[in-house]
């Protein structure tokens, strides 16, 4: 399959919109401050028990995008002002971030955000606060956590505001599976990190999706790693999917090389022009 | 030997005293904790808790119900506080949340004056403010009953409040929202109620807090500038933690009476009223955080 064109303005061509997808996000608009405008158009679908990536530089929208599904848009004054988005069947539109837990989605925010004066293990049970678990309970589902994450097992007494990056983000992870989500909304897991690191936490993501059967949309704007792990891509832009995908046809797709590699005898530039350019070129043809 | 003795019981003053504004800023502590504001109204809940436990007495309600009936009262304002303005200032700035406590405190003083009237109250605890006859003659020491018994008490409520906030859900819940308020709501810690906790909790504490000083000076409008004693107090102990808010408090009430006594003659008396203030100004010049502040963690 190869990846599909920039959607229209009416429609777009969301792909099997089929039974089982834990999340639809269906043509969502998002302004902020009731003003300033930051996502257009997005539709993307996570199926249940896949890894979606979510593309895109900084300020395209990828957050922005997390943060309606995760519904934490409204504690930064955002809403989302058209479309609707459905995860598990339930419309997100009137759940708080509370609410969304309890339904099995969590996110992991973008930058970490540990609980820096307590500790590490105190940050993973804190990730439990949304389920009654008696204190032998919680020992066990520290276990299982320890299970994947084996480098917290020995930092788990250090505060974690004095630990490595690669730590940090890994206690933000396994503090979010803590709650036994269905589906983990990942933002940036990769950013400030050594490409060793990177790797190790995306080997994590995937043994989380493989074994705990967790459904993950991923924000990144590390791509080939992304890609890498994922299933499915989603590229957006200035608020808008510009490309779409199977992992590997995207990973393969000259336009992502060029857009985010920079490989191009012109340097790098923005993704429309790439697409301008291509739409320019056939035009060129129908002429001849 | 009894310069020594004076010494010895100056100081004992001043610690006892140092527990009645230990005890006035851990309300502040607890919702500095929780929501990173400064909350002016303190001073206020602790005038409107104690005004509204003396108006419940004279209705003739018994002391312990008249209690019980309090705090069901403070929890009411803790709730109404986080439904009618925090609720809808989520999000907004820190700033817009300690204006929004300046007008909060002007609704409780007005609010506690209108219904229960601005005569001064005695307050009867049944503890007189007057030396131990027991102590007196034993150890030649003269301590306040009432000063001890304000001691225990903060001392009780204290090691209370920290056992919940170190050993409970709801104490972890508090301690990460302190963190990280938007990494919390992530995780499914539910921001309301731990405001309404919070709140409810700094209630408690205030109306304690009234009737130690009532019973004291009276229940009466100056209590709300007293309670910014607690300024001080948390400047030098640090503003999000309980044990500063106790150790700050200890040294401010120690600190104001020696200086009271040995020094306080070469200035014509009365330095009580503002040694503790020139003493935070050393430490925001030394030690800004406070003693036991949490520092602020940055990693590069």
């Amino acid at each position: 399959m190869n990846a599909t064109p920039p959607p229209t303005p009416s429609g777009n061509a969301a792909p099997n919109v089929a039974q089982d997808d834990i999340l639809v996000v269906d043509s969502i608009e998002v302004v902020y401050d009731n003003v300033i405008s930051a996502l257009h158009d997005v539709s993307l679908t996570v199926p249940r028990g896949k890894i979606v990536a979510l593309l895109g530089g900084n300020g395209a929208g990828k957050s922005t995008t997390l943060k309606s599904v995760s519904t934490m848009l409204a504690g930064e004054r955002g809403k989302v002002t058209r479309g609707t988005i459905t995860y598990d069947g339930t419309p997100v539109r009137d759940q708080t971030p509370s609410d969304m837990v309890g339904l099995g989605m969590v996110q992991v925010l973008e930058g970490r955000r540990c609980f820096g004066h307590l500790t590490v293990e105190e940050n993973i049970i804190a990730g439990a606060y949304s389920r009654s678990l008696s204190k032998g309970d919680i020992e066990a589902e520290l276990d299982r956590i320890y299970g994947y994450f084996k480098r917290l097992r020995d930092r788990r007494k250090s505060q974690a505001g004095y630990t490595s990056g690669g730590e940090q983000q890994m206690t933000a992870v396994a503090r979010a599976m803590m709650a036994k989500p269905k589906m983990l909304l990942l933002d940036e897991p990769s950013m400030g990190l050594a490409p060793q690191l990177v790797a190790e936490i995306f080997n994590i993501v995937q043994e989380l999706n493989k074994h705990e059967h967790v459904s993950i949309l991923l924000a990144e704007q590390n791509t080939n790693v992304a890609l890498r792990n994922a299933d499915y891509g989603y590229v957006i832009e200035t608020g808008r999917v510009m490309l779409q995908g199977p992992a590997q046809t995207l990973l393969n797709d000259d336009k992502i090389k060029e857009y985010y590699l920079g490989i191009s005898k012109e340097g790098r530039k923005n993704f429309r022009d790439v697409l301008r350019k291509e739409s320019e070129s056939h035009a060129d043809l129908h002429h001849h | 030997m009894t310069e020594i003795l004076f010494f010895f019981e100056v100081v004992l003053a001043g610690m006892l005293a140092g527990t009645m504004y230990s005890l006035v800023a851990l309300g502040f502590v607890l919702i500095y904790k929780a929501s990173a504001t400064f909350n002016f109204a303190q001073g206020a809940m602790v005038f409107f808790a104690v005004l509204s436990f003396v108006g419940f007495m004279e209705l003739g309600l018994p002391f312990a119900l008249a209690f019980v009936v309090t705090v069901f009262l403070m929890i009411a304002v803790g709730y109404a506080t986080e439904r009618l303005v925090l609720e809808p200032l989520m999000s907004q700035s820190e700033d817009t949340m300690l204006m929004a406590t300046i007008g909060l405190a002007f609704v409780l003083q007005g609010l506690a004056q209108a219904v229960w009237g601005v005569e001064v109250r005695r307050l009867d605890l049944g503890i007189g403010d007057f030396p131990i006859p027991w102590v007196a003659e034993n150890l030649g020491l003269f301590v306040s009953a009432l000063d001890v018994a304000a001691g225990v008490v903060a001392a009780v409520l204290i090691v209370i409040l920290a056992l919940l906030f170190r050993f409970t859900k709801m104490g972890l819940g508090l301690r990460a929202v302190a963190d990280d308020p938007g990494a919390a709501a992530s995780i499914g810690i539910p921001l309301k109620t731990i405001m309404l906790m919070v709140w409810s909790a700094a209630g408690i504490v205030a109306l304690v807090a009234g009737m130690l000083w009532g019973a004291r000076a009276g229940v009466q409008f100056a209590l709300v500038d007293l309670a910014l004693k607690a300024l001080p107090v948390l400047i030098i102990g640090g503003f999000s933690s309980i044990p500063g808010a106790i150790v700050g408090g200890l040294i401010i009430g120690v600190v104001e009476k020696t200086l009271e006594v040995y020094v306080g003659p070469f200035f014509g008396g009365g330095i009580e009223g503002w040694a503790p203030y020139v003493l935070a100004i050393f430490f925001l010049l030394w030690r800004p955080e406070g003693l036991f502040g949490e520092k602020i963690i940055r990693r590069v």
